[in-house]
């Protein structure tokens, strides 16, 4: 049996974990802690929404490989054949190819009337978000009128400071959760003679059983219902996790919770040693380690760029965090030029100021387009190279590394 | 929008103020003081040049020390008043002198000494501490992360200042006094009346003059009438006097840009003097709830409504400060601010030595009476500037009025609340009170009891530093503020390490509420606040914020765009 050893448990890691087992491997992942996949929102695009221009490119999602994943993540995402349309916090509404369990999905409504129900809670601003959502072009264009409506969703005072995260939590408990589906029925139920399309309720349709707990709503209600995508700190990621621990468990996935420190060819295989010291044997590897974000990847200015006198040495301004045979680089070449006295100047790193876009967006392992670096090496998700960075699209690349790892002799 | 429904009537005024930088609110509350009506326009916002960019320091005038003791003085005095109308405002800043070791080390603490020693027969007058002489071991006490082989140090005793919330309380005042003022309302040219009406009598330097601006915002035109025009734009001064088709080497200023690096903590107690590569003073030091390092000095010709820090800039910075405090490398940056001095050139000769600093340039003598320009000045020499200038518009305007600038507290400054009293009766966190009463003493209150009528506006909407919903509400209700980056700089908003990736949406959404915009205006701003300082941030950036940058970049382009979701 084919040893594949995954380092890094995103949504990459995941899927390459997931693929390469369902290939026959005998597979171990490594769980270096949270990073991208539990800090979104729930928005899954193959394209960033923004550049997704008409119909997105699904060839990706049509692999064996992927789409084996994602029956597998059933009960955390869905892609339907049409993209969704979300609702934001931040105040607007935004396609997505998929999204994820808990997350409203306009796509599917014909006009009507949205109801945001009132929330004593300081992150829900009910009549903000209806309003700003209403000032859109794509709630105009489908007919949707959003209306902040007085409900009492919160029982205790402890509620009110709670994060979003936390309090989902708390309704995955049936009681607790029949409680605040009744309130937002009976606060509905006041609208009954309007044309009620959908209901947006505060982010806290439980955790472990989101799928579950949206559907009871839904069936409550008698409308669609389910959440506004948020900003980092909602509950997206925990139910990531969740769901990503059931599939890799259903699997029977040895997880190892630890950092990779090196990566080394041994021989006909790898050696991976961990922070603690420890040593793994695989024979094939899979780096979905993440961006910077994930930790995957460090921004490390070479010693001119903050501080000192003159550098010893000049580093290139990005490093993994696995010292792997890897090239760190963008548009197929290795960036920082060993001996220059300053490495990449921080203007030209991060955010869209520049034409250009910017290295942060794009710096990472140099690897051909099916996510092979080197013989029996493989990388996935966030860590590559000129990749869009978004949560469909390192799934797709986690699953084929995976599923060619596992295959490859 | 706010100030202005329907097309601009023409209105009459005593004084036209160009520039709400430190001056030309400052001027614009002694001249409302007396009696006069005053009209401000600001192309930006109050404190968006060199004021709101200082390093924030009320100084005693100590370069005067020795060839002018009695400028010493009068700084000292004027750094104590503006303690007294606004002692909320100001903190105290214990700085060291750390002397390296050798020869002329050793001859210089001596110097430094002596000179610190003369420099404390005025400390009193601004409430100063005497300095002291330290030992090595003394020092390595108070800061033990100072290397390098050191010959001892001096302290010294400085105060700070936020600059903005500095202009922003002159401006308020001046408002609730009876003045007009305009922010985002660039003044586009300046002319004489053309039924020049003749009341200004013989021996008097008045005029009649038409202002026209435009409010940048709506791109509605505003039209003022005015007999007195004060240019006090500062940086920008040598532009606005040919609005004025006045000759603008007559104000001729040296831009000198400065920049200064902000850290995310409080690294060490005390600031500390240190010494760039080329030997230019630098230095490090608390500030509010964050470290700054700065700064320095540049001729800059670029524009001056976009001044931005360069990584060299920082670099420079770094590398000096880290040569007695290295830990500085180690920190994270979380952003950086870039100002221009008005420098006075040395031209002519000077009465004293505070000319030097800051004057009055009277366009009589340009064949525009009644024109006045301020050049030069210091946020901490503000307030007698403001007097001078206010003095001799009065002597023609307001014959027998005095100035009072000296005792009238600014607004919330009669009175320093107990912020653990706020907190345990509004019920607010106490981190929250306390930097409240930093930047609203006694209107804390005020702030505090719209709590009682929405108790929505507990929330906080910028945990870094953190803010209210309440004090984002009454900055946009009774400070003039009308964008995102406008709330940022009178409360610190999204200057965090965070960059505003928490709070700078919700923010947009308020402020759309308050100024009964169109809710995509607010989503409009809060993307043009997180791209701009993001650009500021970007040029320090070392691995930790590096993260941050990215986390904070994908939150945005997930909820709230990068572009506009509209044509
Ligand atoms: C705030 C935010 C919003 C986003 N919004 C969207 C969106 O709307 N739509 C969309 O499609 N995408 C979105 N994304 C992007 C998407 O989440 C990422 O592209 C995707 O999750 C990347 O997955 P990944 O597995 O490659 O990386 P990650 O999820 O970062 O996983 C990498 C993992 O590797 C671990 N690791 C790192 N180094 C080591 C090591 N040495 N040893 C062991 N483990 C290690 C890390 O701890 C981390 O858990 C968003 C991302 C963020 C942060
Ligand atoms: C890096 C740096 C550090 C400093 N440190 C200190 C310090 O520690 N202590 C200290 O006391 N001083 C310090 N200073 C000096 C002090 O900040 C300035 O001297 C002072 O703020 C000048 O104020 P001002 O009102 O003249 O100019 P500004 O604050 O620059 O105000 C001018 C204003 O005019 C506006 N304007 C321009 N054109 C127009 C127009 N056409 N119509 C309407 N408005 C217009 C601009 O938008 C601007 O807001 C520092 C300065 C810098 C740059």
């Amino acid at each position: 049996m084919t040893r594949v050893l995954v380092v890094g448990a995103g949504i990459a890691g995941t899927a390459a974990a997931l693929a390469a087992s369902a290939a026959g491997a005998s597979v171990t992942l490594l769980d270096g802690g949270p990073g991208a996949s539990v800090l979104a929102g729930g928005a899954l695009d193959l394209l960033p929404w923004e550049d997704a221009t008409g119909s997105q490119d699904d060839a990706a999602l049509a692999d064996p490989a992927v789409a084996g994943v994602l029956r597998e993540l059933a009960e955390l995402v869905h892609v339907t054949p049409t993209p969704a349309v979300l609702v934001t916090q931040a105040g607007i509404l935004r396609p997505a190819r998929a999204a994820a369990v808990g997350l409203l999905d306009l796509a599917p409504l014909s006009a009507g009337l949205v109801l945001v129900p009132r929330a004593e809670h300081p992150g829900w601003d009910a009549a903000a978000c209806a309003r700003a959502w209403n000032d859109t072009a794509l709630a105009r264009a489908r007919g949707l009128e959003f209306a902040a409506i007085d409900a009492t969703l919160t029982r205790l005072t402890d509620e009110r400071f709670l994060a979003h995260a936390d309090l989902a939590a708390r309704y995955d408990e049936p009681a607790q959760f029949s409680w605040l589906a009744d309130r937002i029925k009976q606060a509905v139920a006041r609208y009954a003679g309007s044309r009620v399309v959908a209901v947006v309720a505060p982010p806290w349709l439980g955790v472990e059983h989101a799928r579950a707990r949206a559907t009871e709503l839904s069936h409550a209600v008698g409308v669609p219902c389910g959440e506004p995508l948020l900003g980092p700190g909602g509950p997206a990621g925990l139910r990531f996790e969740r769901a990503r621990d059931r599939a890799l468990g259903r699997r029977e996935v040895v997880v190892v919770a630890a950092r990779a420190k090196e990566v080394a060819r041994d021989g006909d295989a790898w050696a991976v040693t961990l922070e603690g010291g420890d040593a793994l044997q695989a024979d094939r590897v899979v780096l979905s380690t993440g961006g910077l974000v994930g930790g995957g990847l460090t921004y490390a200015p070479s010693a001119s760029v903050l501080a000192g006198e003159l550098p010893p040495r000049a580093r290139p301004s990005f490093a993994s965090t696995v010292e792997a045979p890897v090239a760190i680089g963008t548009g197929r070449r290795p960036i920082g030029i060993p001996g220059s006295l300053f490495g990449e100047s921080p203007e030209s790193l991060a955010w869209p100021f520049a034409p250009f876009a910017p290295l942060l967006e794009r710096a990472g392992v140099l690897a051909s387009s099916s996510g092979h670096v080197d013989a029996g090496l493989y990388a996935a998700g966030d860590v590559v190279a000129d990749r869009p960075r978004t949560w469909l699209d390192a799934l797709a690349q986690g699953a084929r590394a995976g599923a060619t790892a596992a295959r490859a002799t | 929008m706010r100030e202005h429904q329907g097309p601009a009537p023409e209105q009459a005024f005593d004084v036209a103020v160009i520039g709400g930088g430190v001056n030309g609110t400052g001027v614009a509350r002694d001249l409302s003081l007396r009696g006069l009506k005053v009209i401000l326009f600001e192309r930006n916002d109050l404190a968006f040049g060199a004021s709101g960019n200082s390093s924030g320091m009320i100084h005693g005038g100590v370069r005067y020390l020795t060839s002018n003791p009695r400028v010493t003085e009068q700084s000292c005095r004027d750094s104590g008043y503006i303690q007294q109308i606004a002692p909320h405002l100001l903190f105290r800043i214990p700085f060291l002198f750390p002397v390296k070791s050798g020869l002329k080390g050793r001859i210089a603490i001596e110097l430094i000494d002596a000179f610190f020693r003369a420099y404390d027969q005025f400390q009193p007058l601004k409430r100063g501490e005497p300095h002291t002489r330290l030992s090595p071991s003394e020092l390595a006490v108070l800061e033990p992360g100072l290397t390098g082989s050191l010959v001892g140090g001096i302290t010294f005793d400085e105060w700070g200042v936020d600059g903005a919330r500095l202009c922003v309380l002159n401006a308020v005042d001046a408002k609730e006094r009876g003045a007009t003022i305009h922010v985002h309302t660039a003044v586009e040219a300046v002319e004489r009346s053309e039924d020049d009406d003749g009341r200004g009598r013989p021996g008097q330097n008045v005029g009649s003059y038409v202002v026209r601006a435009r409010d940048l915002l709506t791109d509605r035109a505003v039209l003022a009438r005015a007999r007195v025009v004060v240019n006090a734009t500062g940086a920008w001064g040598p532009i606005t006097a040919a609005l004025g088709n006045l000759p603008a080497a007559r104000v001729r200023v040296r831009p000198g840009k400065g920049i200064h690096v902000a850290f995310d903590r409080r690294l060490s107690n005390y600031g500390i003097v240190c010494e760039a590569i080329d030997g230019r003073q630098i230095f490090v030091m608390p500030w509010q709830n964050m470290t700054v390092i700065g700064t320095t000095d540049d001729d800059y010709f670029g524009d001056l409504n976009d001044v931005t820090a360069t990584s060299e800039e920082v670099r420079y910075l770094v590398q000096g400060v880290a040569r007695v405090f290295p830990a500085i490398r180690e920190a994270r940056a979380i952003g950086t601010w870039a100002g221009v001095r008005p420098t006075l050139y040395e031209f002519g000769r000077n009465e004293d030595a505070l000319s030097r600093e800051h004057l009055v340039v009277d366009h009589a003598h340009d064949g525009a009476p009644g024109i006045y320009s301020m050049i030069g000045g210091k946020l901490a020499s503000y307030r007698i500037f403001a007097q001078e200038m206010s003095d001799r518009i009065a002597q023609d305007l307001a014959p027998s009025s005095v100035c009072t600038t000296h005792e009238k507290p600014l607004p919330g400054g009669d009175r320093v609340p107990d912020a653990l009293a706020l907190s345990e009766q509004s019920g607010v966190t106490p981190v929250a009170a306390r930097r409240l009463v930093y930047r609203h003493g006694s209107r804390s209150a005020r702030i505090l009891a719209r709590l009682a009528k929405s108790p929505r506006e507990r929330a906080i909407v910028c945990a870094c530093e953190p803010v209210l919903e309440a004090e984002v509400r009454h900055a946009l209700a009774s400070e003039m503020a009308r964008s995102v980056e406008d709330v940022a700089r009178r409360t610190r908003l999204g200057l965090g390490a965070c960059g505003g990736m928490r709070c700078a949406a919700r923010c947009g959404q308020i402020v759309a509420e308050e100024l009964g915009l169109p809710p995509s205006h607010g989503a409009k701003m809060a993307r043009a606040f997180l791209v701009r300082h993001a650009r500021s941030r970007i040029v320090a950036m070392g691995p930790e914020q590096a993260r941050q940058e990215a986390l904070a970049f994908a939150a945005m382009r997930a909820t709230l765009g990068t572009r506009e979701d509209e044509p």
